[in-house]
This record gives C-alpha cells, sequence and structure tokens, in this order.
C-alpha cells in the first residue's frame, strides 16, 4: 500500500518535470519503487495508477511522442495541474468553512474542496440547510465552467444544451442555457436527466453578456410550458384564498366574491401543470373558464370518480 | 498529500498537532504520510532529488525540495460545484451579508473556475422565517396557527421550537408540539401565526439532537400503500422517498408509499390521473374515488 502511494507521488512529480510526454517503457525505467516487469501486468499497475489519479482530479494527458504517430507517452501540463492562487485571506477561508458546515451536501466533496484551498479555517457552524446533489450535477457544472455543449436525453428526446448555469430551485437542481435545436433558452431538472449527459469540446459557445442562470427559472413553476397561452379563471373558496393569492400574487384576483371567496386569473401554458395545481386544491377550487379547460378537469375526474355518484 | 505539502511549504513552522487539526486528519496518520516524503521526487533519487521532510523538538515541520508541490493540484468539478453551491445557499440564507468575506471568497472561486455567475441557490423566504429563527434562538415557545397540507386543515399548535433549517427548497421549524405531545416538523410558509406564550423552551424526553434526515419521515401508523405507476407517471418513483420500487413491463413501475395524509394521498393520485393505480389497500382506493366526486360534484353543480 505505501509502496504504491510512494510510487503514485513519485510518477505526479515525473509527469509534471518532463518537457515531452514520456512512454510507459521510459517511466518504468525511472519509477521507484518499480512497476512489474512482466508487460502485461506492468500496463495493469499502470493503468490503476493513472486512473486513481485522474479520479483526484490530476490531468494526465495522453499525446503522440513525435510526429511520426505511434506510441503514447504521458504527462501533465503544469499549467493544467496547479490550482492557481486564489488570494484568498483567512477571513474568506473561514467563511468558506462555515459554508461548508452550515449547508450539508452529500459526498465530502466540499471538505475536499477546501483543503486543496488551505484546510480549515475558524468554527464550524450549526447546519440550517441541507442541499441534494446528483452525480450528473458535476458534469453539468463542468460543461459550465468550461463552455461545453451538452448532449443528453430528456424525456424521451435527444437534447443539445449550451449550457449557462445550475440553479437550485423548488428544492430541485436545474441546468439552464440555451437549447442548441430549438434555438432558445431552456432549463432541465438535472435529476430527470436520461443516463450521463456528454460533454462536447471545450469553449465550444460564448454566453450571451449579461446572461443571468438564476433569472431562468421564474418565481412561477406554473409559467413554463411551450403551449399556446390560454387565460384561465379559477374560483377559489374562502378557506383557502389567502393562500392562492399569496402564490400567485395579488395581481392574479380578479374578482371577490360573497363570504370571502375569491376569483384569480392565470395564464396556462402547460395544462399539465395547471390541472396538477387545480386538483392540489381539491374540491376548495373550480375552473370557471375557458370552457375547454373546464371540460378538461371533469373528464379527467370522471375516470377516476369509479363511476359511481 | 497533494493538499498538504503545499500548505506546509507556505506556512514554515507549523507543528504537527496545528496540521493535523487544520486537515481534519489523525496525528499519526500525518506523521506516517510525512515520513514517505523523503522517499519521494524525482528520479535518478539521489540526495539532491529527494524531497527533505524534517519535524523540529518543538514538533514545528519543514519540507524542501518539493517545488513539484508548492501549488496543489486543482479542484475537481465536483469540489468546486460543492463549494459554490454550498456558499450561494448560505448567502441566500435571509439576514446574511451579501459583501462579506464568504461572498468575496465565492467571487475569487468563481473567477478561477470560469464560473462566474455559473451557480445559483434559491433558498426562498417565508412570512414567520424571521419570528421562528427568534424564538428558536431565543429558547421561547410559541403557538402556532397552523395550516396541515397532508391533512388539509387549520390547526392551533402550542411548540417548543428546536430548529429551524431550510431543506428542499423549503423552510421548516423541528420541535415538540405539546397537541400531538410529540417532536414535529413543520414547513414555515404553512404557518398563518406565530404567539409568543411567554413561556421558555424545556427540554422533552428523547427529542433527537437535530443531525439526522431533515423532512418527512413515516411513522409506523402511516396508511402505505402501493402503486402501480405508467411511464408518464413513473417520476414519482424518483421524486417521492418510496419504501420500495419495482419495475414492471411496458415502462411502469410499482411502488409502495407512505401517505403523511389522506389529502397528500387525494392530491398526488387526483394530479396523476388514470396512469397510476391503486394496487392496494381498497380503502386507499376508495379515497380516491371520493375525493374525485367531490370536486366534481362542484362542476355539476354550476
Amino acid at each position: 500500500m505505501t509502496d504504491r502511494l510512494e510510487r503514485m507521488l513519485n510518477l505526479t512529480a515525473t509527469l509534471l518535470d518532463t518537457r515531452r510526454p514520456l512512454t510507459l517503457e521510459e517511466l518504468a525505467e525511472r519509477l521507484e519503487p518499480a512497476y512489474p516487469a512482466e508487460k502485461v501486468a506492468r500496463r495493469r499497475s499502470f493503468e490503476r495508477d493513472k486512473e486513481t489519479l485522474r479520479d483526484l482530479g490530476v490531468p494526465i494527458s495522453v499525446e503522440m511522442v513525435d510526429e511520426l504517430g505511434g506510441e503514447a507517452g504521458y504527462r501533465i501540463h503544469p499549467e493544467d495541474y496547479y490550482l492557481p492562487d486564489l488570494g484568498l485571506g483567512d477571513e474568506e477561508r473561514a467563511a468558506l468553512h462555515v459554508a461548508v458546515t452550515a449547508v450539508r451536501l452529500e459526498g465530502g466533496a466540499a471538505q475536499a474542496g477546501l483543503r486543496k484551498l488551505g484546510g480549515i479555517e475558524g468554527a464550524a457552524a450549526p447546519p440550517v440547510a441541507q442541499l441534494e446533489v446528483t452525480p450528473a450535477l458535476a458534469d453539468c457544472f463542468d460543461a459550465v465552467a468550461k463552455r461545453r455543449t451538452l448532449e443528453f436525453d430528456y424525456r424521451g428526446e435527444a437534447r443539445v444544451l449550451e449550457p449557462y448555469g445550475v440553479v437550485h430551485r423548488f428544492g430541485h437542481w436545474y441546468v439552464v442555457g440555451r437549447d442548441r435545436v430549438r434555438d432558445a433558452p431552456r432549463s432541465f431538472r438535472v435529476d430527470r436527466i436520461e443516463g450521463k449527459p456528454l460533454a462536447g469540446a471545450v469553449r465550444a459557445f460564448e454566453p450571451p453578456p449579461d446572461v443571468d442562470p438564476a433569472a431562468f427559472l421564474r418565481a412561477d413553476p406554473l409559467s413554463y410550458g411551450d403551449e399556446a397561452p390560454i387565460d384561465a379563471l379559477v374560483l377559489v373558496d374562502a378557506t383557502r384564498a389567502a393562500w392562492v393569492v399569496d402564490d400567485l400574487g395579488a395581481d392574479a384576483a380578479v374578482e371577490g366574491r360573497d363570504g370571502g371567496a375569491v376569483v384569480v386569473q392565470l395564464r396556462v401554458v402547460n395544462r399539465e401543470a395547471f390541472r396538477t395545481w387545480v386538483l392540489g386544491l381539491l374540491e376548495h377550487a373550480e375552473v370557471l373558464a375557458p370552457p375547454e379547460l373546464r371540460t378538461d378537469i371533469v373528464a379527467w375526474l370522471e375516470a377516476l370518480s369509479g363511476g359511481a355518484t | 498529500m497533494l493538499a498538504l505539502v503545499p500548505w506546509i511549504l507556505a506556512n514554515p513552522g507549523s507543528t504537527l498537532p496545528a496540521i493535523a487539526e487544520r486537515f481534519e486528519i489523525d496525528e499519526r496518520e500525518l506523521e506516517r504520510d510525512l515520513e514517505l516524503l523523503p522517499m519521494c521526487g524525482l528520479p535518478p533519487y539521489t540526495a539532491d532529488r529527494l524531497i527533505d521532510v524534517w519535524v523540529g523538538d518543538d514538533g514545528a515541520v519543514s519540507i524542501r525540495l518539493a517545488e513539484y508541490f508548492e501549488r496543489p493540484l486543482r479542484l475537481t468539478p465536483a469540489e468546486g460545484l460543492a463549494l459554490l453551491a454550498a456558499g450561494r445557499a448560505l448567502l441566500a440564507v435571509p439576514g446574511s451579508d451579501s459583501a462579506g468575506p464568504l461572498a468575496t471568497a465565492l467571487e475569487k472561486l468563481e473567477r478561477a473556475l470560469g464560473a462566474t455567475g455559473g451557480v445559483a441557490v434559491h433558498v426562498g423566504n417565508a412570512d414567520h422565517l424571521d419570528a421562528l429563527r427568534s424564538a428558536t434562538d431565543a429558547g421561547e415557545q410559541v403557538e402556532l396557527d397552523y395550516y396541515s397540507f397532508a391533512r388539509d386543515e387549520m390547526t392551533t399548535r402550542v411548540v417548543d421550537p428546536g430548529r429551524v433549517f431550510n431543506a428542499a427548497g423549503a423552510w421548516y421549524l423541528a420541535g415538540y408540539c405539546f397537541r400531538a405531545e410529540a417532536d414535529r416538523v413543520f414547513r414555515v410558509d404553512r404557518v398563518r401565526a406565530v404567539r409568543s406564550t411567554g413561556e421558555p423552551v424545556v427540554a422533552h424526553p428523547g427529542t433527537p439532537d437535530g443531525e439526522g434526515d431533515l423532512v418527512y419521515r413515516a411513522g409506523p401508523d402511516d396508511l402505505r400503500v402501493r402503486l402501480l405507476l405508467g411511464p408518464e407517471a413513473a417520476w414519482v418513483a424518483d421524486s417521492l422517498p418510496v419504501e420500495s420500487r419495482k419495475g414492471r413491463s411496458r415502462g411502469r413501475v410499482e411502488v409502495v408509499l407512505a401517505a403523511s395524509g389522506d389529502a397528500f394521498l387525494e392530491r398526488l393520485l387526483l394530479g396523476l390521473g388514470t396512469s397510476a393505480t391503486v394496487l392496494d389497500p381498497p380503502e386507499a382506493s376508495a379515497l380516491v374515488s371520493a375525493a374525485a366526486q367531490r370536486v366534481l360534484a362542484r362542476y355539476a353543480a354550476s
């Protein structure tokens, strides 16, 4: 175990030191403790070391040894390896420590990052929030930082996105950007991306100068959708009126009724979201207009009412 | 190691215990790892090419000849994301200093990663959040007018507040509810009013310290429902905490989930429509069709 650790440190130093890519033979000649002499075993040991180092974030690049092609050589480009000096002061590091202990994320990646930035500074904080992270999220963030396009399947359709940011709202992570196929801004739930998203070459696009990823998700999830907009009127009972007006905003209330009931107006661009919202109010709300949405709801409920009256 | 060595090089004279604390590793492990270093360096591994480590009598650690490890390894995407997400989330909590050291640290980090503005976290606010945070910090008992979403009813409860926290994009209060005579978790945005009772909070036997997972935890008496979800409803299996799931033919999924209240189940199933079927118990099926009929009655009447 310690042998392997020692060899990996030496491997890292050697690959950083070299001015040209080194072949596996050359590495085997130089490194101590030595790789196995037998070719297959040696290749396997080396591949394992390379994988482990890459998982840590060490950028080992594979390049042709000369223009004649043929053998692969390895090296680490210093500019890809080193963390630039961020110029973080003690107070800033302490603030990061507070953030990393007050906001709980699974996985320990935040703590690992903090160690690379110089370790623990200052006191820990009591937890005040919890955030979930999914594997695809780190891939999406990497694409955002390096301006790589993302290709993935979403709800059964293939999508190509120029990602501008990842946003956490309504309890979920979204990746937002420009959908290349539709040539329009879009947001996608990261946990609904099917499989691993494929990232393209770096610096493949330029985000618009004043883009604000946080603004992609407006406060109202009901305003999300591609369908032709319809204006709906919904009557809400007095017992739920205050909540609904709070949620939708005072402008949504277009009529007050006797006893405190209220009629609200909404622009529907996603009938599924609208239906879920109205039915979420159970018997305390009723769609008044337009007739097609009312008929829709009635048909939907009839299918669930078991036929009895 | 790749993180430690650069720091030690930049801060010569730090002691073993101080380094161990900063990087949260065991002192003995640190000692062992440092012993490894003098065998590392560049070929041909002669004295002038090996890393030099020594620990003085006062415990101070010095390292020389390790110029390749002078600067730490860059952050992986997962590490960068985690730091930015935690930082942005904390900045979004009402009352945070938007111009303080956390904000400047995040700006520096984002610039170095090429991800300025690339991570945003919305943590939300709620009408009575401040009042509940103050009461919790001051250890004051409160009386709440609370709307239970799962039961679709309004109740008034006396609560000893324990902790206010944010999870899944919403604010919660965990505390001891005198009405239920047990610990409960309340969503702050469903609190209609908060009043101080003037009593101090008291300790309650068996109250957990607040570590563990933060949201609805099914009790043994909550109704378990077995559902067959069609492909359009399969997302439920990933979005709600289901107790079991089984893939079925043609893209369907069978799940068992705990219902926190009748209204919860009614809302879920009315929303899913015919793309979900209740397999059992029969009471759950009856509950949903009764709810559908109640709502339909409004449309028949007008």
